[in-house]
């Protein structure tokens, strides 16, 4: 049986065919088709089908991971969406956290709401904190309200966001019942569903989202599955997830929303496989692509994971300044370094990188289409890192003398820098900038990394990663097979899974053991239940029960990990204990003598972990030292040296296991190069990735 | 990178050993956040972390670090090491103070520095500062009348010595504070982040072989202060003046300002500003010298890190005695209160000197104190946080209830109601509340909470704007004024008030000055905004002259001239 994973990133759709019996695997690449990207899709598995004479009704299931729902809020190309809310509470989304992300900057830019207040209304109702109902529905405001927003608003969707429906959704699902009946042609999200979370306006912001993306991924989906259909496929498509999980078309079509990021979310949880069959306790993943690169730490052989994301920044990559969306999602860095990021003088009169990009269109200036900016690319060719005739395996021709133009005029000369010195300056700036954004995100959650290994992937992480893991002092970077495919790969490692996280505010004291294991046995249900849908045995579920928990007063929570047991009321009476063992583990500190309370449940199921497999060779898989393998050599500015240095050129697909190599080198493959330094060595292991030790410092 | 690292840096080398320095400070807070106890710490990151040079030259700030800390380090430094000289300290010697006036203005903040040394002697120093959880005394809040009753006032001295803490000194704190684990555990939080400090500072400096830091550090307070002197240069001179009034406890406070503008060089004085008051309210000199150097860095360098360098054209005086320049034993507890004025008033007296960068003022924030008991018989006692809006610049209109100068970030409604017991029955935008003009003023708000407790709840307020409204600028108008009111009634936004089971308070948040001619904003702008209810038609019709039909949804402008409701002021710079 045959498994494909299938990833669309902005430029290009990657794909992923592998042989659970055969243990082979086969990947391809194409262009994105932005306009329909199930297009891209379609032609895509064919095209990988064919070349590797498979029949499609011999694919069980494909998995299907993509940016679609990002972009649709990147770009605001969603459904006209209007929204409901409590009376007197319709502004929440404009009013926001009521902070400013940057001290210092006036001109700060916060995101507009997806649903603009003309498009929002109000109903009479109202909950309480406790759940308990202080005014009953007035279901002829609903009518009145969602009447007027379809004629005058034009709406497609409808966001239902109400105060305290995390604690009481009766009103929320009223809504949807009604609405259901007599609006049938919207698409209606309510915020008690999407994710059941205490603090409106995350709450209510990440319904919108999941509301204004829900017609555009439905339509999306279902040209998908019948062009499928219409090739003979006969098995199941999984869509990932921000989480590292997968779930049915079916789940994805009722959460758009958790989509967000997925494709990122498959290169860490790539990562994280390879760091369990490296035997890699902790790992850092990795990324970097044309425009950002980005970042996870993986303890364990998993992935950390948050609760919150942001999604469309509207202000320079900062914190703060895109749309806050509650979900689970694995903890990731941005940072505004890529390929394309432009190089400049900044206000202090230094070298900057970044986070301004050149994009792919026009992109660097090497790319010869109109680009004009100096870019990390640029810096990168000039350098000797890429090949001017060797860019994604030769097919595309880069213009080093562009790039060497380009250079000059926004770095060398502003700056008083020789070209070398200039560009040299361009690829560390970057490296550190990557560098800082891993210590702060590390030291933030208390990750040792130092002893830790990085696996490398996208387009330009293989040029930077040893650059990057020496001033880590981060002894191994994993060069893994297929990297530029990391996220296709990713798909295919995922298991089926679902989390659900309810708030629920309680004293611990005010708990007993029974109400404390009731509370989890239904969200268990709940969770279980998308999967027990999806054909999945519950003897094959596995629950991870979870706890935010906090000091009373305190305004941060701690997550706690529950052990896994059968015996909720065993594990109550442990919860003091393992909630001060996690509190000293976070923040170092001893004990205090406060109530703890907890405030939100989080239950995960997980299905069995697919099979999978790493161990495969993409090339021919040509016999014979590394020394075969060296396609030729050619001068690379090495910075120890401080000058450029002829260099071998290693052809990545004719490395065999066994075969080692020392640095200075250079190892090419079609998506990406391997920049290997001096001193450093790589060797290719059994399951064909690159495995390079950095040198030792003498001293 | 080569050992021994030269005297002079090029671009490159320059700007990355200086941001590795400033990452390895917001390593330090974040080492500090996660080993707090308090929330002020961990949630407003009321707090800083600083690397000095071996002379005492602030080189790199953590990047989060609030405007009040901005330019004091250096000055507490020196005061530590005239008490305390740098060849009488021994590794692990830790100092300390809150002494409001040798450190950032009121008992709260504790100032912590340690040395560095390598090889036997002092390379640098690891600075921290955060605000404690409680000092004893009154508490916090303007309730004071003198120093002597807002708690404990440690002059500068060793809470380490050697790498012993000095734990009689630890006993007096937690014997005179009202939670004494959270305050002596983050008192050992600053120990800890500045050993952790000085020990980054000596990887930085092994790892890019620098035996002295002293070349570094020049070259990077000579960049900085070279791009802010360009800045400054690029200003219009002049004198410019201003003068603002702010309410006081009976009757309104004056401050004045006179700040000269030349060549590359910028001069604030506070002369005209009034005396000092019987509360908690005055501003020690370091105080409104921070606010100063804060506000003139936002017009002129926004993205310049903190550091010596760039502090130096900047000069700030005020004469001794006035509330600018408070002085023992004047309480001080709520310094931030009056200091936050500091930056409406430089950016209303700056306004012609960089018209593009300036903000008209801000509606701030509000904080009130909620005391009594939860229906579930617990007690309350918490802070309730709601923005004003934030003011308009050129070409840029204000956000609606976002806080200037200070930062907060609000509790959300559920979280409020399920801690308090309260129910907030409202909580919605002001139309019209935004000053009009060009580019419009942000939105205030107006917030209704009922107490549902059951029991009698107290109310502190510490409101400001209720008399004295967010300005304009350019012909912007000045936004809504700030109300607080109990069933209904108007009370003293600065007042105790108290609040019986089943009473109802609302507090309309004030409105933001707006930018410019309102009659040069464009009709279908002025339409977009009644469409949202940013601004109500009547709005339209009479601050910008715009005739809106909603039911055909179209604009128009009739009257050449609005009849201006609120008072417009042009750029004079000066006003009463």
């Amino acid at each position: 049986m045959h498994r494909i994973g299938v990833d669309i990133g902005g430029t290009f759709t990657d794909f992923a065919l592998f042989d659970a019996e055969g243990g082979r695997m086969a990947i391809h690449k194409q262009l994105t088709t932005p306009r329909d990207p199930s297009a891209a899709v379609l032609e895509g598995v064919a095209t990988l089908l064919a070349r590797s004479g498979v029949a499609i009704d011999d694919v069980q299931d494909i998995v299907h991971g993509t940016t679609l729902v990002t972009n649709s809020v990147i770009e605001r190309r969603g459904a006209v969406t209007g929204m409901l809310t409590t009376e007197g509470f319709r502004d929440i989304l404009d009013m926001g956290f009521e902070s400013r992300y940057d001290l210092y900057d006036l001109r700060l830019r916060f995101p507009a709401p997806l649903v603009p207040r003309r498009l929002r209304a109000e109903v009479g109702e109202r909950v309480r904190a406790d759940g308990s109902v202080e005014r009953k529905l007035d279901k002829d405001s609903v009518r009145a309200a969602v009447t007027r927003l379809r004629s005058k608003g034009k709406i497609e969707a409808l966001a239902v966001c109400l105060l305290h429906s995390y604690a009481n959704p009766a009103h929320e699902k009223a809504i949807r019942t009604l609405v259901a009946r007599e609006f049938p042609d919207l698409y209606v999200s309510i915020s008690s569903d999407v994710f059941p979370n205490m603090r409106e306006f995350e709450r209510w912001t990440t319904t919108t989202v999941n509301a204004f993306t829900q017609p555009m991924f439905d339509r999306y989906l279902k040209r998908l599955e019948d062009g499928l259909k219409g090739q003979g496929f006969a098995g199941r498509v999984y869509i990932m997830t921000s989480s590292g999980g997968t779930v049915t078309t079916e789940t994805a079509r009722r959460y758009p929303v958790r989509a967000l990021e997925s494709g990122p979310a498959a290169g860490a949880l790539m990562s994280a496989f390879h760091g369990r069959t490296l035997g890699l306790d902790s790992v850092l993943a990795f990324d970097m692509g044309g425009t950002t690169a980005k970042g996870a730490l993986i303890r364990g052989g998993a992935p950390l994971k948050k609760y919150m994301m942001e999604v469309a920044r509207v202000h320079e990559f900062k914190r703060g300044s895109g749309l806050p969306v509650r979900i689970p999602v694995i903890d990731m860095i941005e940072i505004g370094s890529g390929g394309g990021s432009l190089a400049g003088v900044d206000e202090r009169g230094l070298l900057r990188v970044g986070p301004r990009s050149a994009s792919a269109d026009p992109g660097p200036a090497c790319y010869g289409r109109g680009g004009t900016g100096a870019t990390l690319t640029d810096a990168n060719l000039v350098l000797g890192y890429l090949d001017a005739g060797f860019f994604l395996g030769g097919t595309m021709r880069l213009d080093k003398a562009a790039a060497e133009r380009a250079i000059r005029a926004a770095v060398a000369k502003p700056l008083s820098l020789t070209l070398a010195r200039a560009a040299w300056g361009i690829h560390e700036v970057a490296n550190e900038d990557v560098a800082r954004a891993f210590r702060i995100h590390a030291s933030e959650r208390g990750f040792d990394y130092r002893g830790s290994s990085m696996v490398a992937f996208g387009g330009s992480g293989p040029v930077h990663a040893m650059a990057i893991a020496r001033k880590l002092k981060i002894p191994r970077v994993v060069f893994p097979v297929g990297a530029g495919v990391m996220s296709a790969l990713g798909l295919l490692a995922s298991p089926l899974s679902f989390e659900v996280a309810r708030s629920r505010r309680v004293h611990v004291e005010d708990l007993d053991a029974q109400g404390f294991a009731a509370e989890l046995a239904r969200l268990i249900d709940e969770a279980s239940g998308f999967l027990k849908r999806a054909g999945t045995p519950a003897s094959d579920i596995a629950v991870t029960l979870r706890l935010d928990m906090r000091y009373q007063g305190q305004g941060h929570d701690i997550e706690v990990t529950l052990p896994p047991s059968d015996d909720l009321a065993a594990t109550f009476r442990a919860l003091p204990k393992i909630f001060a063992d996690t509190y000293a583990e976070t923040y170092l500190v001893s004990f205090l003598d406060e109530p703890v309370e907890i405030i939100n449940w989080k239950v995960e199921a997980t299905g069995p972990a697919p099979v999978f497999a790493t161990g495969y060779s993409l090339g021919e898989g040509r016999q014979g030292d590394a020394a075969a393998a060296v396609k030729g050599t050619r001068p690379v500015y090495l910075a120890e040296a401080g000058a450029y240095v002829d260099v071998p050129v290693y052809d990545r697909y004719a490395l065999s296991p066994g075969a080692s190599l020392a640095g200075p080198a250079i190892v090419e493959e079609r998506e990406s190069t391997c920049v290997i330094g001096p001193g450093d060595r790589a060797a290719v292991d059994a399951r064909y990735n690159l495995v390079a030790e950095l040198a030792r410092k003498e001293d | 990178m080569a050992r021994n690292a030269p005297d002079s840096f090029d671009a490159v080398s320059l700007g990355i050993l200086w941001d590795r320095l400033i990452s390895l400070t917001d390593e330090i807070v974040s080492t500090l956040v996660r080993t707090s106890f308090s929330t002020i710490v961990s949630e407003s990151y009321d707090l800083s972390c600083v690397v000095l040079d071996a002379e005492a030259n602030s080189i790199a700030q953590g990047t989060m670090s609030i405007p009040v800390f901005i330019g004091s380090a250096p000055v507490t430094a020196r005061h530590m090491l005239n008490r305390f000289p740098p060849e009488t300290l021994k590794p692990g010697d830790v100092i300390f103070t809150n002494d409001p006036w040798l450190g950032t203005g009121h008992l709260f903040d504790v100032t912590m520095m340690r040395p560095v040394f390598r090889d036997g002697r002092i390379v640098a120093y690891t600075m921290s500062i955060t605000h404690l959880p409680d000092i004893g005394g009154t508490g916090f809040g303007s309730a004071a009348t003198e120093i002597y009753q807002e708690g404990l006032r440690f002059p500068i001295g060793k809470i380490a010595d050697a790498g012993r803490i000095d734990e009689r000194l630890i006993e007096l704190v937690r014997a005179n504070v009202r939670v004494p684990e959270q305050v002596v555990g983050d008192l050992m939080a600053n120990v800890a982040c500045n050993e952790v400090g000085g020990r980054q500072v000596l990887e930085f400096m092994d790892e890019y072989g620098i035996d002295d830091l002293g070349p570094l550090s020049r070259a990077i307070r000579e960049q900085s202060e070279k791009a802010m002197r360009e800045k400054i240069a690029g200003l219009k001179p002049g004198i410019y003046r201003n003068r603002i009034e702010l309410e006081g406890l009976d009757q309104p406070i004056r401050f004045a300002c006179r700040i000269e503008v030349k060549g590359d060089r910028i001069h604030v004085d506070f002369d005209g500003t009034g005396p000092c008051v019987r509360a908690g309210i005055n501003v020690p000199f370091c105080y409104a010298h921070a606010m100063s150097l804060y506000s003139i860095k936002t017009l002129t360098l926004p993205s310049i890190p903190n550091n010596a360098g760039m502090t130096a054209p900047i000069t700030v005086s005020a004469p001794v005695g006035c509330i600018l320049n408070a002085q023992p034993p004047f309480a001080t507890g709520g310094r931030h209160a009056m200091g936050h004025f500091v930056t409406p008033l430089i950016y209303g007296a700056l306004a012609k000197a960089a018209p593009d960068r300036v903000q008209a003022d801000s509606g701030m924030m509000n904080l009130v104190t909620f005391q009594g008991r939860h229906r579930n018989g617990r007690g309350v006692s918490t802070i309730y946080f709601a923005a004003g809006g934030y003011g308009a610049l050129d070409g840029t209109d204000g956000v609606s209830t976002v806080p200037h100068p200070s930062n907060m970030a609000v509790v959300p409604v559920e979280v409020w109601e399920t801690i308090t017991s309260t129910t907030i029955e409202r909580k919605n935008l002001l139309p019209d509340s935004g000053g009009a003009g060009k580019s419009r003023g942000g939105l205030g708000q107006e917030v209704v909470l009922r107490n549902d407790s059951g029991s009698p709840m107290t109310l502190l307020g510490m409101g400001n704007r209720t008399q004295f409204p967010a300005r304009g600028l350019f012909g912007g108008g000045d936004g809504s004024l700030r109300v607080h009111a109990l069933d209904g009634v108007p009370v003293n936004a600065k007042a105790r008030i108290e609040m019986p089971p089943g009473a109802r308070v609302t507090v309309r948040e004030a409105g933001a000055g707006g930018f410019g001619d309102p009659r040069k904003r464009p009709v279908e702008t002025v339409l977009s905004d009644v469409l949202d209810g940013f601004v109500t038609s009547k709005g339209a019709l009479r601050d910008y002259g715009v005739k809106v039909d909603l039911r055909s949804g179209t604009a128009e402008r009739v009257a050449a001239k609005p009849k201006a409701a609120a008072v417009h002021r042009g750029a004079k710079g000066k006003r009463a």
